[in-house]
C-alpha cells in the first residue's frame, strides 16, 4: 500500500512552517518578526485547510497514527487554538520584544505535539508528542528572559513536567510488560488471565497519574497557579486551552480503548478524582484574588466537570466531552487572551482591583472577557451552559445520581468567583490602577471571533452536536 | 393559523431594541426616547394579539391559541417552541405594561450609563416575555436563567450603597435552585427518553413520563425550591427585601412587578402539571408556606423603618396568598390566584414606583424622614392612598377581586384554609395602615424641599391607576381570558395523575 503522505499533510505543513520560522531567524539577519508572524499564520490556516479538505484514504498511518475524523476534530480544533494564539500574541509579543523566530517557531512545533497526542496510536508516537509539547513550553512560558516570575514559572513547569513523563513512561513500560504491546488500542484493550491484572493496573494508575499532573487533576494541581501566573499571558492561554484539550483527548481515547475488567477498576478512581477535581478546584478558587490564579483553580474545575463526564464515556458520553472541550477551549483561550490584550507593558493585568471600572474604559474587551466569565460560569446564552448541559446529560443518562448532584454544587460555588471579576469589571469605579494597553487590530479580531463562537455555540449548537456526535458514533 | 411569526416578533423586538439604547449610549436622551419607543411598538404588538381573533385550538400539544415551532437542537430534541394561551397572553401584556414604567420611571432617576441601562432593561422585558411564552422546557430554563442577568447588573451597577452584596446574594440565592431544577429537568427528559425512545423537552409530551413516587418527590422538590426561591416562599425569601433595598426603582418594579410572577408562572405552567401527584403529596406543605408567608411577611413588615423594605415584605406577604390559591388547585382559587398575579403587578409596582418618586425627592426612605407629605403633595399623597388601598384590597380596587376569589376557592375545599387566609389579609391592612398613616399624614419631619408630581410622573400613574381601577370594577374581560386555559390545565393535570397512579 503506497504511503497516504496527503493524509499527513497538517502535520507536515506545522513542522515544515516551524522550520522554516527557524530558519528564516537564523540566516535572515533583520529577523523580520511580521514576516515570520505572517509566515506562522499561514502556516496554522494551510495545515487547518488541509485538515478540513483531505480525507484520509485510511484510518490510521501505518498503524502508529490515527487519522480518523476524531483526530480530524481535534487537529482542527488545536489549530484555531494556535492562530487565536498569534492574533492574541502579536502585538503582546511586539511590545514586550520578544516576537520573533524562537517564539513562533515554537509555538509551530508546540502545535505539532498537540496534533501527535491526539493522534497517537503507538505509545512512541504519544511520547513524542508529549516532550514536543512540553520543550517547547518550556521555553515559552519563561520566554520573557529579564522576567523572574516568568523564569520561575518555566522552571516549576519543567520539573513538573519531568515528574509526570516519569510516571508516564514508567507507566508505558510497565504496560509493555504486562501486555507485550506497545500499541496504544492494542495493549490497553489486550484480555488479561487475572494474575496479570495487578501489573496491569499499576501502569494504569501511574500513567493516569502522569496524565493527572498535566491536565492539572487534584491532587497533582499544585503548580497550576503558580506556572499561569508566571507565563507571559498568552501562552498561558495556549497551554490552558491547548495542553489541556489535548491530553484530555488522549485520555479520552485511552479510555474507549480500555478493556471491560480494567475499566471498572479505574471508575471508582475516575469518579473520585472527579469529585476531588471539582470541589477543590472551585472552593480554592474562591479566595483568589489574583485574576490568573483565580482562572487557574477555574481551569482545575472545569477539568473536573469533564472528568466527571467521562465516567459515562463508555455509554455514549464522547461526544459531549469532545463539545466540551472545544467550548472550554474557547472560553479559556478568551479569558487568558484578553487579559493579555488588557495588561499594560510592565506586567499583566493581575490584581483584581486593577480590573475595576474597566467595564468602561475598555467596553469591548471587557466585554468579551465577561461573556467568557459567563460561559466559564455555565449562565445561558453562553457555550459554558450548552456544554454543562450536555455533560451532566450523559452523566444522568449514565445512571449516576450523587456525581451530577455534587457537581452542579460545585458549580454552584464557582458562581461566586466567576461573578466577583465581573463585579470588579462593571460594578466598581476605576481606582489607581497600572496602565491599561490600548486596543489594536488583531487583538480584537481574535476576541470578536471569540464572542461570536461562544455565543454561537450557546444558542445554535445543533450543528457542532450532530458533527461530533457523527465522528463519536 | 397565521403565519407571521408574531410571538417570535413579540420576544425579539425588546431583546433587539435594547442595542439601540446602547448604540446610543453617549446621547442619553437619545438612548431615553429609544427605549420609551421599543415599549411601545411592544405593547402595540402585544395589543394586537387581541384583535386578531383568536380562539383556543385543541393541538396535539393541549390547547393554544397560537403555536409557534421550528426545530432548535435536534440533537436532544429541543424545539424553540412557542405557545400562547390566556395565561400567557396575560403575562405578557403585564410584562409589556409595566416595562413601559420602568423607562419612564428611569427618566430623570438614572443619570449615569443611560445607555448600558436601558439595555438591560429592555434585554429583561424581552427575556421575560419568552419566559412566559416558552413551552419547550430548555427554552423555558434558557430565558429562565438569562433574565437573571440584567437584574444582575441594574441591581449592581445603579444600586444604592450596598448593592453588590445584594447583587450577589440575589444571583446566588436563585442560581442555587435553578441549577438543582437544571438536573431534574435534564432527568425528566431522560427518563422519557428511556421510557418512550423519543428525547424530548416538549413540555406536553413530557407530561405522560411515568414515575416511581420518589423520583416524582425528588424532581418535584427541584422544581419547587427553584421556583419557591423565585416566588419567594419562607424560608428561602431573605434574599428579596435585601435586593429590594438596594435595586433602582425600575429594578424593584420589574422585581416585584415581574420576576416573582415567574416563580408562580413556573409553578402552576410546569412544576403542578409535571409532577401532579408529588404536588398533591406537597400541597398541605404549600399550603403551610403560602400561609407561612402571608402572616411572617406581615408580621416583619410591621417592624419596618424603612418604607421600601416594608412594600418588599408586604410583596412577600401577597405572594404567600397566591401559592395559597395555587395550592387549592381548583377553578375558582386558581383563576384568583392568576388575577391576583395581574394586580399584584399593579399594584406593588405602582408603590415601588412612588417610593421612588420619595427618594428621589427626600434621598431617604425611613419613616423618620417622612410624615405630613399630604400637605405638600397632595396629588402624590392621593396616588399613594390610591394605591395603598388597592394593595390592602378594598372593594371596588383590583386585589379585591383576586383575594376574594382565592378564598371562595378555598372555603370550598377547605374552609379552615379561607379563615386563615382571611386572617391574613386582615392582617395585612395594619401594616399598610401604619405605612399610609405615618407617611402622608401627621407632622412633618423632614427638611426637604418637596414638590408635587411633574407630568411624566402623572402619566405613569394616571395609567396605573386607570388599570387599577378597571380591574377591580370590571374583571370579567381578564376572568374570560383565563378561564380555558384554567379549565385545560386541570383538566391536562388529573389526566396526568390518573396515569402516574
Amino acid at each position: 500500500m503506497p504511503t497516504d503522505w496527503l493524509a499527513l499533510s497538517p502535520l507536515l505543513f506545522l513542522a515544515a512552517g516551524g522550520s522554516v520560522v527557524f530558519g528564516a531567524g537564523a540566516f535572515w539577519r533583520s529577523r523580520p518578526r511580521e514576516v515570520l508572524f505572517a509566515l506562522s499564520l499561514v502556516t496554522v490556516a494551510a495545515a487547518g485547510a488541509a485538515v478540513v479538505l483531505v480525507e484520509p484514504r485510511a484510518s490510521s498511518f501505518a498503524g502508529v497514527l490515527d487519522l480518523g475524523n476524531y483526530v480530524r476534530f481535534f487537529n482542527f480544533l488545536f489549530l484555531a487554538i494556535a492562530g487565536l494564539t498569534l492574533l492574541f500574541v502579536r502585538h503582546y509579543a511586539r511590545e514586550r520584544g520578544f516576537a520573533g523566530d524562537e517564539f513562533y517557531g515554537l509555538l509551530l512545533f508546540a502545535a505539532l505535539g498537540l496534533a501527535l497526542l491526539a493522534g497517537a496510536g503507538h505509545w512512541l508516537i504519544f511520547f513524542l508528542g508529549l516532550e514536543l509539547l512540553s520543550l517547547a513550553l518550556y521555553v515559552l512560558i519563561a520566554i520573557r528572559k529579564g522576567e523572574a516570575g516568568s523564569n520561575e514559572a518555566g522552571v516549576k513547569y519543567f520539573i513538573m513536567g519531568a515528574v509526570a513523563s516519569a510516571f508516564l513512561t514508567f507507566g508505558i513500560a510497565l504496560l509493555y510488560a504486562a501486555t507485550g504491546s506497545l500499541d496504544i488500542g492494542g495493549s490497553l484493550g489486550a484480555r488479561l488471565q487475572p494474575a496479570e491484572l495487578p501489573l496491569f493496573l499499576a501502569a494504569l494508575s501511574l500513567i493516569l497519574v502522569g496524565l493527572g499532573f498535566k491536565i492539572s487533576l487534584v491532587p497533582f494541581h499544585l503548580w497550576t497557579p503558580d506556572v499561569y501566573q508566571g507565563a507571559p499571558a498568552p501562552v498561558t492561554a495556549f497551554l490552558s486551552a491547548g495542553s489541556k484539550v489535548a491530553l484530555f483527548a488522549a485520555l479520552l481515547r485511552f479510555s474507549l480503548a480500555l478493556g471491560e475488567a480494567a475499566w471498572n477498576y479505574a471508575l471508582p478512581a475516575i469518579w473520585g478524582l472527579a469529585v476531588l477535581t471539582m470541589v477543590v478546584g472551585n472552593i480554592t478558587a474562591l479566595r483568589q484574588t489574583q485574576v490568573k490564579r483565580l482562572l487557574a483553580y477555574s481551569s482545575v474545575a472545569q477539568m473536573g466537570y469533564l472528568l466527571m463526564a467521562l465516567v459515562a464515556v463508555k455509554e455514549g458520553g464522547a461526544p459531549a466531552l469532545m463539545f466540551y472541550l472545544a467550548v472550554y477551549a474557547v472560553m479559556d483561550l478568551g479569558a487568558f487572551g484578553i487579559l493579555g490584550t488588557l495588561s499594560g507593558e510592565a506586567a499583566d493585568l493581575d490584581a483584581l482591583e486593577d480590573y475595576q471600572g474597566l467595564g468602561y474604559a475598555r467596553p469591548w474587551r471587557a466585554a468579551v472577557l465577561g461573556v467568557c466569565l459567563i460561559s466559564l460560569a455555565g449562565l445561558p446564552p453562553t457555550a459554558g451552559f450548552m456544554g454543562k448541559l450536555v455533560l451532566f446529560k450523559v452523566v444522568l443518562q449514565a445512571h449516576y445520581r450523587v456525581l451530577p448532584v455534587i457537581g452542579i454544587l460545585t458549580v454552584i460555588i464557582s458562581m461566586f468567583f466567576y461573578l466577583k471579576v465581573v463585579v470588579s469589571l462593571y460594578m466598581r469605579p476605576r481606582g489607581e490602577g497600572p496602565a491599561v494597553s490600548k486596543g489594536e487590530a488583531s487583538g480584537a479580531l481574535a476576541g470578536a471571533v471569540i464572542l461570536i463562537l461562544l455565543l454561537w455555540l450557546g444558542l445554535l449548537p445543533g450543528q457542532v452536536l450532530t458533527l461530533v456526535g457523527r465522528i463519536a458514533g | 393559523m397565521l403565519h407571521f411569526p408574531i410571538l417570535t416578533v413579540i420576544i425579539f423586538v425588546p431583546i433587539l431594541g435594547s442595542f439601540l439604547p446602547l448604540a446610543l449610549h453617549r446621547h442619553p436622551a437619545g438612548a431615553r426616547w429609544s427605549s420609551l419607543a421599543v415599549t411601545l411598538v411592544e405593547i402595540i404588538l402585544v395589543g394586537s394579539l387581541f384583535f386578531l381573533g383568536l380562539k383556543p385550538q385543541a393541538g396535539p400539544q393541549g390547547a393554544w391559541l397560537l403555536l409557534e415551532e421550528y426545530s432548535w437542537i435536534a440533537g436532544f430534541g429541543a424545539k424553540y417552541s412557542l405557545g400562547l394561551d390566556g395565561i400567557s397572553l396575560v403575562m405578557v401584556l403585564l410584562t409589556a405594561f409595566i416595562n413601559i414604567f420602568c423607562v419612564l420611571i428611569s427618566w430623570d432617576a438614572i443619570e449615569e450609563k443611560v445607555g448600558s441601562f436601558f439595555f438591560f432593561i429592555l434585554f429583561l422585558e424581552g427575556a421575560l416575555i419568552g419566559l412566559f411564552l416558552a413551552n419547550d422546557l430548555l427554552l423555558f430554563y434558557l430565558f429562565w436563567e438569562i433574565q437573571l442577568i440584567p437584574m444582575f447588573f441594574l441591581v449592581g451597577v445603579w444600586g444604592h450603597k450596598n448593592r453588590i452584596h445584594a447583587a450577589i446574594k440575589f444571583i446566588l440565592y436563585t442560581l442555587t435552585g435553578s441549577l438543582l431544577m437544571l438536573i431534574a429537568l435534564i432527568a425528566i427528559h431522560i427518563l422519557h427518553g428511556q421510557q418512550t425512545g423519543v428525547y424530548t423537552f416538549n413540555l406536553y409530551q413530557l407530561m405522560h413520563t411515568r414515575y416511581s413516587f420518589t423520583t416524582e418527590v425528588l424532581l418535584f422538590l427541584a422544581f419547587l425550591l427553584a421556583f419557591g426561591i423565585k416566588i419567594p416562599l419562607i424560608p428561602v425569601h431573605t434574599w428579596l427585601p435585601d435586593t429590594h433595598t438596594e435595586a433602582p426603582t425600575a429594578g424593584s418594579v420589574d422585581l416585584a412587578g415581574l420576576l416573582l410572577k415567574t416563580g408562580i408562572y413556573g409553578l402552576l405552567r410546569f412544576g403542578i402539571p409535571l409532577f401532579p401527584n408529588a404536588a398533591k403529596f406537597f400541597g398541605p406543605l404549600l399550603l403551610a408556606l403560602g400561609l407561612g408567608g402571608l402572616f411572617y411577611a406581615a408580621w416583619v413588615a410591621l417592624t419596618q423603618t424603612d418604607i421600601k423594605r416594608l412594600v418588599a415584605y408586604s410583596s412577600i406577604s401577597h405572594m404567600g396568598l397566591m401559592v395559597v390559591g395555587i395550592a387549592i388547585w381548583n377553578p375558582i382559587s386558581l383563576s384568583g390566584s392568576l388575577l391576583q398575579m395581574v394586580n399584584h403587578g399593579l399594584s406593588t409596582s405602582a408603590l415601588f414606583i412612588m417610593v421612588g418618586m420619595l427618594d428621589e425627592r427626600l434621598h431617604s426612605r425611613d419613616f423618620a424622614a417622612l410624615g405630613g407629605l399630604w400637605g405638600k403633595m397632595p396629588v402624590f399623597s392621593a396616588f399613594f392612598l390610591l394605591f395603598a388601598l388597592s394593595s390592602l384590597g378594598l372593594p371596588g380596587l383590583n386585589n379585591f377581586v383576586g383575594e376574594v376569589l382565592i378564598l371562595i376557592g378555598a372555603f370550598q375545599s377547605q374552609p379552615v384554609i379561607a379563615i386563615l387566609g382571611f386572617c391574613g389579609i386582615v392582617f395585612g391592612v395594619i401594616y399598610i395602615l401604619r405605612m399610609v398613616q405615618d407617611s402622608l399624614f401627621g407632622e412633618r419631619r423632614g427638611e426637604h424641599e418637596l414638590w408635587d408630581i411633574n407630568g411624566r410622573e402623572a402619566l405613569i400613574l394616571v395609567s396605573l391607576a386607570l388599570a387599577v381601577l378597571f380591574i377591580g370594577l370590571h374583571p370579567t374581560p381578564l376572568l374570560n381570558l383565563l378561564e380555558h386555559p384554567v379549565q385545560t390545565m386541570l383538566h391536562q393535570t388529573q389526566q396526568v395523575a390518573l396515569l402516574g397512579m
